[in-house]
């Protein structure tokens, strides 16, 4: 039993620490957020050089050959720095859809440019009605010739509108909530029938509705088996909550940081805030939440990794806690702030946007705790 | 990072395993003679009956995953009632701070469960604030006793106890924390009158001792006078950094799960209730993520590396788990959790439940309140230091 990380991936740790530390300034990441693409193409290249898009892609491919724990280290790094660049979506999503489930030579000719940054990829899993349910799909894929004809709308995609191509999943048979007849495919973002319509989120990223009309792939672009793609569906799930719990983890540092660092300045009835009880007391239960959320993630992160039987629990139980306490350390941080906690200015309101997104995406707090009750 | 155990962990909780089954308690042996029988195979183990005791005291000298591997099993096995008074609070304090001669005269019958020790800390108006505590020790002339009279409060046990280890006040010079002395003293003599104080849950578990004009020989301080606050405190944090009960509380839950299962409700039972289901889920996730944070603190205890800020937090935790454990119970009785004691009505397991968990609501006030633990986190661990009044 052994929660240190090796020194190949204290290496990994320094260089993203150090690449937050002089690229993510709140002020240079609020004018990022407002370019059209909404990160930066420069950055995206320094992870391309530094390995960081190829982390956990195998080195047949070109990628690293890492594991979730290396994407958990660059992931918390990330969270503390509210970092823009679409790695999440690319690589963590995209990229395992094809490593996982794609035909060799549809690896071939994808993994190295999501390595070399050239090739960018998103995921669309969910859909208007299936609120939280990996399995609700109602966009169809049927047979026509030797491939497909996708027709329907995925939602909340992240980053499509700069991605080159779009892993959706579809039915293929079965009713519309049924785990068996789902099919995962890759679409190429500027194929015929492909709708892509861009927004902000509240966090100052990038997502979009996709409408597919009579959209062709071919037999090739099928992801996982026929029919069969739950299980891919869910092993591309898990990753992205492990990896959105590590964000979360590092974005909760910062926020009860800062909190504890601002009440130690702030002076109000001659004394410092830090001086009160009831603040100092919910200081330190942002901080055990902080602690327990970690935990939980290294408890989940490690199980995922060696195929404990516990893991599928574990996940839910983390993606439960993250989205709990994410909300409680935010909303705190706000508080504890008094009004410079609800202004743009402050960095913290931006860290508290982060986490409630984070608990919107791939099920909230509620969902999990269901599953995990179930 | 892993979560395997190594294979020398997995011989060891093997060997354990066996232990606890093959000396279990057999139905109809007499308890007794069981109990001290088990001591003293678990001592020709090489020091299991003594497990958190450094080899130089005759431990067993584990590592901190085998510690765990230890508390786990024996969570879930039947094994002799103990006390911690004498053996994990006064044991580690004299092995630090006693001389020569007091370790020889009291660590062996404390190793050998022959005497029972109560502590004597609280006082009716030194709670939380430990330090104020007003007993009075007087030094006689010629240097030779100490003449101790005081009142001490929610002292456990003092009514079966033939010791006491007592922190009592010999000068009122300086800061409240200076002058304070530890002294040993003996129960069953003229001069100490020990009374029973009824908790909530309706049983005589704590007392308040009043000592009045009791002879101390000094061979029986502690340390130097004046200074045992130091070794008290010291014992404190010691207890803070320890295992927080999650293993019993995983068990706890574990049955817990399998008697509300039994409790009919409607066509189904109580584990079909959503909101009581749901109880129980938030239950375990919070079980799953301090197991973790107690893992994590042993993991750098194992490196030698002095507790992370995580292990601060495991007291606080450990003791609402398990007084939710005790709710939730309650809440499993029904209609009968109102019976008073353990009347024979409703389910068997839920019977005295209620005491049990009014009992519980002791856990975050002694041995640090979780305010005060609140206290010392902000303190000690996220460094906030109290500003100047102006």
């Amino acid at each position: 039993m052994n929660f240190d990380i090796s020194s190949e991936q204290q290496i990994l740790k320094d260089s993203v620490d150090r690449f937050v530390q002089d690229h993510y300034e709140l002020d240079k990441r609020q004018l990022l957020v407002l370019t059209e693409q909404g990160f930066s193409n420069e950055n995206w290249q320094t992870m391309a050089e530094l390995g960081w898009l190829g982390v956990s892609i195998p080195e047949a491919h070109g990628g690293f050959g890492g594991n979730q724990i290396d994407t958990m280290i660059l992931m918390e790094a990330f969270g503390k720095g509210l970092v823009l660049e679409p790695f999440f979506a690319s690589t963590v999503l995209g990229a395992k859809a094809i490593a996982d489930g794609g035909n060799e030579e549809l690896k071939t000719q994808m993994l190295p440019g999501v390595v070399d940054g050239s090739r960018q990829l998103t995921f669309a899993y969910a859909e208007p009605q299936s609120r939280f349910d990996l399995e609700d799909i109602v966009t169809r894929a049927q047979e026509d010739g030797d491939g497909y004809i996708i027709n329907g709308h995925k939602s909340m995609v992240l980053h499509a509108a700069s991605a080159h191509q779009i892993v959706v999943s579809t039915r293929t048979s079965g009713g519309q909530a049924d785990q068996a007849g789902i099919s995962l495919f890759l679409v190429d973002a500027d194929a015929d029938g492909v709708e892509i319509t861009s927004f902000p989120t509240v966090d100052g990223q990038q997502a979009a509705e996709i409408k597919l009309e009579g959209v062709k792939v071919s037999n090739s672009k099928l992801l996982g088996e026929l029919g069969g793609g739950y299980n891919l569906l869910n092993a591309v799930a898990t990753d992205g909550i492990l990896a959105l719990a590590a964000e979360a983890v590092g974005a909760m540092e910062i926020l009860y940081k800062d909190t504890v660092a601002y009440t130690q300045e702030r002076e109000q009835f001659d004394h410092s805030l830090s001086d009160f009880q009831v603040l100092q007391h919910r200081m330190v239960d942002m901080f055990m939440e902080y602690e327990q959320c970690k935990s939980l993630l290294y408890r989940a992160t490690l199980e995922v990794v060696q195929n404990a039987g516990g893991a599928q629990r574990s996940v839910h139980a983390l993606k439960y806690y993250i989205g709990k306490m994410g909300t409680f350390i935010g909303e705190n941080a706000v508080q504890l702030h008094g009004g410079m906690g609800v202004t743009e200015e402050l960095r913290i309101g931006h860290y508290f946007k982060r986490l409630l997104v984070i608990d919107a995406q791939f099920g909230n707090s509620d969902h999990h705790l269901a599953l995990f009750a179930a | 990072m892993d979560i395997d155990l190594s294979s020398d962990d997995l011989a060891f909780q093997q060997e354990v395993r066996e232990f606890l089954a093959t000396n279990a308690y057999k139905h109809g042996a007499d308890y007794a003679q069981w109990r001290l029988n088990w001591f003293k195979l678990a001592r020709e183990k090489g020091g299991w009956d003594v497990t958190k005791w450094p080899e130089a005291f005759g431990g067993p000298g584990w590592s901190p995953t085998q510690h765990y591997i230890w508390e786990q099993e024996t969570a879930i096995a039947q094994t002799p009632w103990d006390l911690p008074f004498g053996l994990s609070m006064l044991a580690p304090v004299l092995m630090s701070h006693g001389n020569e001669e007091q370790q020889n005269r009291f660590l062996p019958d404390i190793r050998d469960r022959k005497v029972n020790w109560c502590q004597g800390y609280s006082e009716p108006n030194a709670g939380s604030d430990l330090a104020n505590l007003k007993t009075k020790a007087v030094l006689s002339e010629d240097g030779s006793h100490y003449t101790v009279t005081g009142t001490k409060i929610w002292t456990t046990l003092a009514h079966i106890a033939d010791w006491i280890f007592c922190l009592t006040r010999t000068s009122d010079s300086g800061k409240k924390q200076e002058g304070i002395t530890f002294l040993l003293i003996p129960m069953k003599q003229a001069g100490i009158e020990v009374k029973p104080i009824i908790t909530l849950g309706g049983s005589h578990t704590v007392n308040m001792v009043h000592l009045t004009d009791v002879k101390v020989p000094v061979e029986n301080r502690v340390g130097e006078e004046g200074k045992g606050w130091g070794y008290a405190k010291g014992l404190l944090a010691h207890e803070r950094t320890g295992l927080a009960g999650i293993s019993k509380s995983l068990a706890a839950l574990e049955n817990l799960r399998k008697q509300a299962n039994e409790v009919k409700r409607g066509n189904g039972t109580l584990l079909d209730d959503p909101s009581y289901r749901a109880k129980l889920a938030e239950l375990e996730i919070d079980l799953l993520a301090t197991e973790f944070t107690e893992l994590r603190s042993l993991a750098s205890a194992a490196n030698g590396a002095e507790p992370g800020p995580e292990s601060s937090i495991l007291k606080l935790k450990g003791t609402e788990i398990q007084q939710r454990i005790q709710k939730l119970t309650v809440e499993a009785g029904g209609i009968y959790s109102a019976a008073w004691g353990a009347m024979p009505v409703g389910h068997m397991f839920a019977r005295g439940g209620m005491s049990g968990y009014l009992s519980s609501r002791a856990y975050t006030i002694y041995g640090g309140a979780s305010e005060v633990q609140r206290d010392v986190i902000a303190k000690n661990v996220l460094g906030i230091k109290r500003s100047q009044t102006k």
